[in-house]
């Protein structure tokens, strides 16, 4: 297998309303991403990108999207109907292939110009499921209760992840909320859906993130601190809930172990948990310890742009290998309802 | 049971099932779509020409896609109204529901003079159907100014209400070289 490194990460902020167009939003994200590279843009042999039209509801925004590329001369590209985890695992895939050097991954979302909970219905079973309008949150708060159920979790635990989120946050520019909240606070909230409450359940928010992915000593010649792509898998479970085991993640232990995330201990993982419970299943999914410093962007509870928070973790865990030095980090990105599809991303830095 | 079966009729095993889905969205306007529409309400279409290649975009964007160079109000230049039809489509309105044309009617891309790429879907008015060709040089008709209300180009395209149609303005047609390059 061919070294295949992260070398740059840029996004925008998570914020809810925006008003430009989804390339408006990717231009300077894709710029941003390019230059810190310093990869020249016409050097870029592949480029795949992660978005959803339903999001916006506008059919082919993904082909607009591409003029924020500077797609002239003809550049050749992929785009995948899923989180930007997804376009970045294809470029890993393509440079897999050795006669390309480098890759630009870039992933768009502005969800909140449609109601999600009515949007996201539409990738239930159309016969069993899609009448009964079962929404994600209800899905999440009945995987949310089912773990309850277990006994091995509380509702105070659910609290106690809603909490840390937003208290980690401030140390990030670009999460969406943050504040100096306690678990009990947390834990006065309404709730949503029984049980999860309204810090349990992400802030939606549009946003943009890209990143260039660059192979072999090239990496090296470029970036101070390339974080190597050491591992990367995915697995998906049934599609139907009702089939699945909703108290454990068996696709994301599955991803896990094929990334090697067990071969060397992680020191930070962020993981994509759009419900407090999520991160629970996902820690005891991913074995992670209580050395291992979870989501300390604050994560997709601090603002999740659907479709591109789990490239922005694998940003994020770029970042701290890049940024603060760390040695192994791990991003996680999921997909489709109560935690359906997982993949797991173990980076390294060198030295 | 289907829509059309009457309660208690058995009509065998499900073989169709409806679903209605209606999905709403909210439409905002871009910033620079909004002063493209200020400026349509004023009478006046504005494009961009990008510092790096020279190209001249309308209705107006952020950036050129070619040369990746951001675009601002310093890039911008007023339009003339009137352009070439480049292509067009005659249409026969099939009446569903909720259609609201009856007649057949013409959509055309129009290339403004001036402009390097064409804005697309604009009605055309005041000629017959069959005789309208590539090449014909049209002009903008307005809607009043108290009626320009929608900003235009919610999704970066078209002039919104503001140009009821586009009308022939009975000079020569252009020559095909002038518009052979926008006609795709």
């Amino acid at each position: 297998m061919r070294d295949v490194a992260i070398v740059s990460f840029a996004r925008t902020r998570a914020h809810a309303g925006v008003r430009e167009t989804e390339a408006q939003l990717l231009f300077p994200v894709v710029a941003g991403a390019i230059e810190q590279s310093g990869i020249p843009r016409k050097e870029i042999g592949f480029t795949c990108s992660g978005s959803a039209d339903y999001l916006a509801g506008a059919s082919f925004a993904f082909v607009g999207n591409l003029e924020a590329t500077g797609a002239w001369p003809p550049i050749s590209e992929s785009h995948v109907e899923m989180d930007g985890a997804w376009a970045l695992y294809e470029a890993w895939v393509r440079l897999q292939h050795g006669d390309v050097d480098s890759a630009l991954v870039y992933s768009s979302g502005i969800c909140t110009r449609g109601d999600m909970r009515e949007v996201l219905c539409l990738q239930n079973d159309p016969y069993y499921l899609m009448p009964l309008w079962a929404d994600h949150v209800s899905l999440a708060a009945l995987q949310a209760r089912a773990l309850l159920d277990t006994g091995t979790v509380t509702e105070a635990d659910l609290a106690e992840v809603a909490a840390r989120s937003r208290r980690a946050a401030p140390g990030n520019p670009d999460a969406q909320v943050s504040g100096d909240v306690t678990a009990a606070s947390m834990a006065a909230e309404p709730y949503v859906v029984s049980p999860l409450r309204t810090g349990d359940c992400a802030p939606l928010a549009d946003a943009a993130a890209a990143v260039v992915l660059v192979a072999g000593d090239r990496a090296r010649e470029v970036c101070e601190r390339p974080a190597w792509i050491r591992g990367i898998d995915h697995r998906i479970e049934p599609h139907y809930p009702g089939l699945r085991d909703l108290t454990t993640s068996e696709s994301t232990r599955l991803a896990a172990r094929h990334a090697g995330a067990g071969d060397a201990p992680v020191e930070v993982a962020e993981v994509t948990a759009a419900f407090s419970h999520e991160e629970l299943i996902l820690r005891e999914a991913l074995e992670l310890g209580d050395t291992v410093e979870v989501n300390p962007s604050g994560g997709a509870l601090a603002g999740h742009a659907v479709m591109v928070s789990g490239l922005v973790r694998i940003g994020e865990a770029f970042r701290q290998i890049h940024d603060h030095g760390r040695r192994r980090t791990l991003g996680h990105a999921t997909s489709g309802p109560c935690l359906q599809q997982n993949l797991v991303c173990v980076l390294e830095g060198d030295g | 049971m289907t829509d059309t079966e009457r309660p208690g009729e058995d009509s065998g095993p499900v073989r169709f099932m409806t679903q209605h889905i209606a999905l709403d969205y909210v439409v905002r306007v871009s910033p620079l779509a909004e002063r493209f529409g200020e400026q349509l309400r004023s009478g006046r279409i504005v494009g961009q020409r990008c510092s790096s290649c020279g190209l001249v975009y309308v209705p107006m964007r952020a950036f050129c896609p070619m040369c990746t160079v951001a675009m601002g109000e310093e890039d911008e230049l007023e339009l003339a109204d009137r352009g070439i039809v480049t292509s067009f489509t005659v249409l026969t309105p099939i009446q569903y529901h909720g259609q609201k044309e009856r007649d057949d009617y013409a959509l055309a891309s129009i290339l403004l003079e001036g402009a390097d790429g064409t804005v697309g879907q604009q009605r055309l008015t005041g000629m017959p159907l069959d005789q309208i060709r590539m090449g014909m040089r049209v002009e903008a008709v307005w809607a009043p100014p108290e009626e320009r209300a929608s900003a235009a180009g919610e999704r970066g395209y078209g002039f919104g209400n503001a140009i009821e149609a586009w009308r022939p303005t009975g000079a020569p047609d252009a020559p095909t070289a002038e518009f052979a390059a926008h006609v795709l």
